[in-house]
């Protein structure tokens, strides 16, 4: 979308689409790309001090699996946000809106488009927040549970350095397949 | 001359009951045991009993053997008046409870070589004493090990995560 035609919109528009819009403001993205280099980097520890890795000689596949992780896992935040953020607006609206007219209810001066434009907002900053932790809470959960799941039983017999490489990459792989889903 | 065998008939005689006479008349045993009881990192469990045999006639020294569930082991002996027995078994097999060691001097034993050779009934050879070694069990690690406590919180942390989101999403 250029920047020609976003002008064309009107505010109320635009609030309508960032609803929708799978874009993830810097500040999410920060919270996102922080998180997952985060839940990424915690299985070293598992590696480290439960599979005995060596550590000293896995120190580049310590970096390069926990960058590809992090990108994996932020894409699965950014997926499953986006399929969370409309269902909760959904579901959220109408307490919203009830608690932003009382607020506003004193303001007589307050036009009717105003009072809906501010529903709007905050409509779609209490799904944003809301979407956006619960899309870390939830991917967390689940890289963490395959990791634990594959490293201990199914490649239990493979050596640690390469336990750690396919455990951590299969996990990722298989969070960024299923956030792609809708369901 | 005739003196002279006598004397040696007599001499042989007093040394052929001498080598019988190691019979240890009322046996009194003191034992000290050891078994293995963490079976974490090894495949043998070890027994070892640890014993001191006084004898009223004061026989020192004697030769002993055990039998242990059918099988027989030297007894060592380590210094004058102690002994020592030692087996190991198959952490698998080694029960826990009280193992049986039945203690055989020379004769007890070569009786109970006799009745082991003729498929006879063992325990109707009396055995001159007997140590019971304690076992109380091989530890073979913890009954729900780590990773699977750590594997069963997780899928329990995803599930609720899980039913939250289908709920978001119904």
């Amino acid at each position: 979308m250029s920047a020609k035609n976003k002008s064309v919109f009107t505010k109320e528009e635009e609030l309508l689409l960032q609803d929708f819009s799978r874009n993830v403001s810097t500040k999410s993205s920060a919270l996102f790309y922080g998180n997952a280099f985060i839940v990424s980097a915690i299985p070293i520890w598992l590696f480290w001090r439960i599979h005995m890795i060596d550590v000293y000689s896995s120190i580049i596949s310590f970096i390069i699996v926990t960058l590809a992780s992090t990108y994996l896992v932020a894409f699965a935040y950014k997926n499953t946000k986006f399929v969370l953020k409309h269902k909760i607006a959904v579901k959220r609206e109408e307490a919203i809106a009830r608690e932003v007219s009382r607020k506003l209810s004193e303001d007589k001066k307050m036009s009717r488009k105003e009072k809906d434009e501010r529903i709007l907002w905050k409509k779609n900053e209490v799904s944003d927040y809301e979407a956006t932790t619960f899309s870390i809470f939830y991917n967390n959960s689940l890289f963490l549970a395959l990791v634990i799941f594959i490293s201990f039983y199914v490649l239990k017999t493979f050596s640690p350095a390469l336990n750690y490489v396919l455990s951590i990459g299969i996990a990722g792989s298989i969070l960024a397949l299923l956030s792609t889903g809708t369901k | 001359m005739f003196h002279c065998k006598v004397l040696l008939c007599i001499a042989i005689l007093s040394l052929i009951s001498s080598s019988l006479g190691t019979v240890c008349s009322n046996p009194q045993i003191e034992a000290k045991t050891y078994t293995t009881q963490d079976g974490t990192v090894i495949t043998n469990v070890a027994f070892v009993a640890r014993f001191s045999l006084k004898c009223d006639n004061g026989a020192r020294e004697l030769p002993l053997y055990a039998e242990i569930n059918g099988k027989t082991f030297p007894v060592v002996i380590s210094g004058k008046e102690h002994y020592q027995v030692s087996w190991v078994e198959d952490v698998k097999t080694a029960k826990s409870g009280s193992h049986d060691v039945n203690l055989f001097d020379e004769e007890g034993y070569a009786q109970l070589r006799k009745a082991i050779r003729n498929n006879e009934d063992v325990s109707a050879v009396k055995p001159l004493s007997q140590i019971q070694v304690p076992h109380p069990g091989t530890y073979q690690g913890p009954w729900l090990n780590s990773e699977f406590l750590a594997v069963v919180l997780s899928l329990i942390v995803w599930y609720s995560a899980f039913s939250t989101k289908s709920k978001l999403l119904s």
